[in-house]
């Protein structure tokens, strides 16, 4: 008897141990997860500011500029509607 | 044997006692204390600590990010923690960008701290180090710190907001941080525990602005270069959209490279960008006629007052209101409001919204300057014809032309576009919200044949005008007061414009301060002429180019309407400069080819194309070999072929 309440004991006291080292290891992967998300936000963030940067007026004008291009006249811009399909 | 027993029967009673002892204490301690003890045990284990919630992100109206919140964070090193030094130093190094031999010098400390911020992909590395602390907290990041930044603000030293939209949304802005737990083990390690949560934190509002990227970095950039060229004293530039009160771009600079918030706080007179109002009111009210005219006096006119100049030659000596206003005739101006009653003049200007807040959703707006009737003095009258003795900002300047362009009716100015909660609701969507009606529909089109005038040939304007898509507008050279009066040779040169001149879709207001080159026509009407033409080449949804009407070159021999069904393509004229002027040009045979390569026949030839369709060319009207006029239209049918 005194042994089947020790295994039943011992039992239920592994359980809680798994359980609880599962939810540890669980946070822990939550936080991992968490920050690598931070990580590459940040990362798209400054690659944002980047592109917006290098395609930025103040550096592509005086980049063409140097290819020998300048900014368009007004006559010169042509416009061009993309076509729409007819839904009818 | 009997001693033992005693002996025996003592320590049992002891062991007894002491039992009971024990039993009565874990009693003690499980029944009595049992709570008290539970909540140090707890407490030891874990942490209950605020989660912060993130600020909302502000985009401009296509979606392009112009503030975002970000966690960011300070570092604190425990050196004497570190396993491997060597290595760990050296990661850090790289990680946070600090030298290595600064960190050996540091590392003699106990306890070291960088306050950066770093962000979240420069601390990664680090995470796993065992003596790297990380303490994290939620920052604004600007994606293009200098875009439009009086007008989003900035926080103070406190971290709060102090200025722009950042300050005026502020409550909404600002998440509602939540309450959790945290677990720490054994060892010392936290970690969050997801199901022991008070609150959960809820992320800030979203704010969609009016603003469009693309025009406001061409305005910025456009301004930033005319402040240099013109040596002005500084700028300021507010684009609208005509038809909604949207503020699409707003900058004001300042000659040593301040930007600040003047489009809605600073003011100035307005000079002759305001005597279009004295001919609305005299429109709106019936005192003049198309064929009305007053005597232009030679260009100087004695008043009792004062003297009036005209700065432009003229080749007439009677003007009539519409010739008044194409070359900005002071005398002429004067002479037809004079028959306005100061009670009408009031009420025409106050309906265009001066001397009232516009109600646009930006701190401190300034209301400017309107004197009612009973406080003018005896100049006033001429004065306000003229623009003077009333003072505007650029805003309220740029609304009442967009009254103009909406045939008379004022809107509200709106910065604000939509707003969406953290789960992505929509809580506002912005409407066009008119103020009142400032002139009649007819008065409304009558002012801007008048504005398109002006930039005409002849006009003070012309030096705006684009040449494929006309430009409606009006200079403004005014005089700068100063405590003692008006500053000798200190002067505010203005362009406030309408395009297209018809059915216009932006209202801009183009100021300097002080350029070297003094008037309008020569520094703020081709600032607005380049800014239009690099809108107009632009990445941007603030024009819908398909209803961009082309300056017609007279005669325009085909006018056809599109064919149902099909799409029109917009094409524009080369540069007038390239082609010579005058003679007849043959329409080239342009049947069969792609549609590229027959505009590009077409344009080689002179003429320009209007496209009908898709695909190759299969007519084109006037016929192949036809002499026409240059710059006249060619229509082109176009199909799709399988």
């Amino acid at each position: 008897m005194f042994v089947l309440w020790l295994v039943f004991l011992l039992g239920v006291l592994a359980w809680v141990t798994t359980r609880q080292t599962a939810s540890v290891v669980l946070a822990a992967k939550l936080r991992e997860m968490r920050s690598d998300r931070s990580a590459a936000e940040a990362e798209k963030s400054a690659l944002q500011r980047r592109i917006r940067e290098a395609t930025g007026l103040s550096v592509l004008v005086p980049r063409a500029e140097s290819l020998g291009l300048r900014l368009p006249d007004d006559s010169e811009i042509i416009i061009l509607q993309v076509p729409v399909p007819d839904t009818r | 044997m009997a001693r033992l027993e005693v002996r025996l029967t003592v320590l049992a009673a002891a062991f007894a006692m002491a039992f009971a002892l024990l039993l009565v204490r874990a009693a003690q301690v499980q029944l009595a204390q049992g709570a008290v003890y539970a909540r140090r045990a707890t407490r030891q284990r874990t942490d209950s600590v605020a989660l912060p919630a993130p600020r909302g992100a502000l985009y401009d109206r296509n979606g392009v990010p112009l503030a975002v919140t970000q966690e960011s964070f300070h570092v604190g090193i425990a050196p004497g923690e570190l396993l491997t030094p060597d290595a760990d130093r050296s990661l850090i190094s790289r990680a946070l960008g600090i030298p290595e031999n600064q960190l050996r010098r540091d590392f003699r400390q106990p306890w070291v701290y960088y306050h950066g911020t770093f962000t979240s992909a420069q601390v990664h590395p680090l995470r796993r180090i065992r003596g790297v602390h990380l303490l994290s907290e939620f920052g604004r990041f600007y994606p293009d710190p200098d875009l439009a930044a009086a007008l989003l603000g900035r926080p103070a030293a406190d971290g709060r907001p102090a200025s722009g939209i950042e300050r005026v949304f502020d409550s909404l802005l600002t998440g509602r941080p939540g309450r959790g737990v945290e677990i720490r083990d054994g060892r010392g390690r936290v970690y969050e525990s997801p199901s022991r949560r008070d609150a959960f934190p809820v992320a800030g509002h979203d704010i969609w602005l009016t603003i469009d990227a693309a025009v406001q970095e061409i305005v910025e950039t456009v301004l930033r270069e005319a402040v240099a060229r013109y040596g002005a004293d500084g700028g300021d530039v507010v684009v609208l959209a005509p038809h909604t009160g949207e503020i699409l771009a707003a900058m004001s600079l300042r000659a040593d490279g301040r930007r600040t918030s003047g489009v809605f706080t600073s003011v100035f007179e307005p000079g002759s960008t305001a005597k279009i109002f004295a001919a609305a009111a005299l429109l709106d009210l019936g005192l003049v006629g198309l064929s009305d005219s007053v005597y232009g006096e030679g260009g100087r006119w004695v008043l009792p007052y004062r003297v009036l100049e005209d700065d432009h030659e003229l080749d007439f000596d009677w003007m009539t209101l519409e010739q008044a206003i194409r070359v900005s005739s002071n005398i002429g101006t004067v002479k037809f409001a004079s028959r306005l009653e100061p009670a009408e003049r009031f009420r025409f200007l106050r309906a265009f919204g001066f001397g009232t807040p516009t109600g646009v959703e930006f701190p401190s707006e300034s209301r400017g300057i309107l004197k009612r009737p009973e406080n003018w003095s005896g100049t006033t009258a001429t004065a306000l014809s003229i623009g003077y003795e009333v003072a505007v900002t650029p805003l309220q300047l740029a609304l009442a032309y967009a009254a103009i362009a909406n045939d008379g009716v004022m809107l509200r100015p709106r910065l604000v576009r939509e707003i969406r909660d953290a789960g992505g609701s929509v809580v506002y969507d912005m409407r066009p919200e008119p103020i009142r009606r400032a002139v009649s529909r007819d008065v409304a089109l009558r002012l801007r044949g008048m504005l398109r005038s002006v930039t005409a040939q002849g006009g003070t304007g012309a030096t705006a005008a684009l040449s494929v898509y006309e430009v409606a507008g009006k200079t403004g050279t005014a005089r700068v007061a100063g405590p003692g009066g008006y500053v000798a040779g200190s002067h505010i040169a203005v362009f406030a414009s309408l395009f297209p001149a018809e059915d216009p879709q932006l209202a801009m207001v183009v100021k300097l301060e002080n350029p070297a080159g003094t008037y309008a026509t020569l520094t703020a009407a081709p600032l607005t002429r380049l800014m239009l033409e690099q809108i107009l080449g632009a990445q941007t949804g603030a024009l819908d180019r398909s209803r961009l009407p082309r300056r017609v070159a007279p005669p325009a021999r085909v006018a056809a309407p599109p064919v149902r069904g099909a799409t029109r393509i917009v094409v524009a004229w080369p540069g007038s400069g390239t082609r010579p002027v005058g003679g007849t040009r043959v329409v080239p045979e342009v049947v069969g080819l792609t549609l590229r390569a027959a505009l590009s026949r077409v344009h080689d030839a002179g003429l320009r194309a209007r496209v009908d369709g898709w695909g190759r060319v299969t007519r084109v009207d006037p016929s192949s070999g036809d002499s026409l006029p240059p710059g006249t239209i060619v229509r082109l049918v176009a199909q799709e072929t399988r």
